[in-house]
């Protein structure tokens, strides 16, 4: 049975949702860099990173269900590459870790005014994982299934 | 004249190498988007601070102020990647509509920068004073948000058009019959391994 996806008839579709992708991680990790250096000190100071994630968590939220919605229906517009893809992947296991990450310890660390002692650790790490997921997003582009590395 | 600049430039040893390295362009690519989600995500939060839409708790000076020296890390990372990458397509770029596009719209920045400094980013501590955000820093975000996203999308748009092969002295090649093959999940046995080459 063929089933075809309203996405693979527009040359245009492909590109737009590009570029909602991108903004849609500008403000999310960018929201999260900017709280994160502030947890390294570097950047907003007079005010505690958890006033600052307070400030920013619905810029970030919004970002990334932007983000996310616009990643599926990329994803919907040829699973089998992605799924053959290692970059791919290698993103999806840096995209799980680091929301995970973001809405567990991160948000732990952010709870209090006063920031934990591992406060620079949970940053390092945010920004790691993030980084990863951009990483592995640009690479996917690069690299064909099965044929190794670009 | 600036196509002769742009063969000459894409032909210097440095560039000839870095377009020739199967992983480095990637990386620098890689590289950009990270300069991007810092920099474009300090912009936006900026700009909607102007537009009294994020960050309202926070007073315009502070947010300004203490955002602009990260803000001009993550241009110098975006701007060094993007130069890289440009440098080493130079030729092909040149007739891109969408990177010709681009460049006019780092003009319109620069010029609506220009403007609105004086009155807007060197005096942010007035904006505060004002009773309401005034109009003309409400009118430099806002056009700020607007040009560059359009430069994000037209980047974006760069990678779209097919380069004229007739014209072109040197490309980063992509083999498109190996892609669409791959995407066979059951032809992939015997497959080439041409899929990245460099055509000088």
């Amino acid at each position: 049975m063929l089933i075809t996806n309203p996405l693979n008839s527009s040359a245009l579709a492909f590109p737009i949702l590009e570029c909602f992708h991108i903004v849609g991680f500008a403000f999310s990790i960018g929201t999260i860099a900017v709280v994160d250096f502030s947890l390294l000190g570097i950047g907003l100071r007079g005010q505690s990173p958890a006033q600052l994630s307070r400030d920013t968590w619905l810029w970030t939220l919004g970002g990334l269900v932007v983000m996310l919605f616009s990643g599926l229906m990329l994803f919907s517009s040829d699973p089998d590459m992605y799924y053959l893809n290692w970059a791919f992947l290698i993103k999806m296991v840096f995209f799980i870790s680091a929301v995970i990450f973001h809405y567990t310890i991160h948000r732990k660390a952010l709870s209090s005014d006063v920031p934990p002692a591992n406060g620079k650790l949970v940053a390092w790490v945010s920004l790691m994982l993030w980084t990863g997921v951009i990483f592995g997003g640009i690479f996917i582009g690069f690299i064909y299934p099965g044929l190794g590395i670009g | 004249m600036l196509l002769s600049f742009a063969q000459w430039i894409q032909f210097t040893t440095f560039f000839t190498d870095l377009r020739g390295s199967a992983n480095v362009y990637p990386i620098i690519m890689s590289l950009h988007m990270v300069g991007i989600a810092l920099f474009g995500g300090m912009i936006l939060m900026t700009d909607l601070r102007l537009l009294g839409w994020a960050l309202t708790k926070r007073s315009i000076a502070d947010v300004v102020n203490q955002f602009r020296v990260p803000k001009r890390w993550g241009l110098l990372l975006t701007a060094t990647c993007g130069i890289l990458m440009a440098g080493s397509k130079a030729e092909e770029y040149y007739y891109n509509a969408f990177f010709r596009t681009k460049l006019i719209l780092f003009a319109v920045v620069i010029i609506t920068e220009l403007v609105f400094y004086r009155s807007v980013y060197a005096n942010p501590a007035a904006l505060d004073r004002a009773p309401s955000v005034p109009a003309n820093a409400k009118l430099a975000a806002a056009l700020s948000v607007l040009l560059w996203t359009s430069i994000a999308c037209c980047g974006r748009g760069i990678g779209y058009i097919e380069p004229p092969l007739d014209k072109i002295h040197a490309q980063i090649h992509v083999n498109h019959a190996a892609l669409l093959a791959s995407r066979d999940p059951y032809s992939l046995k015997g497959q080439d391994h041409a899929d990245v080459a460099t055509t000088n």
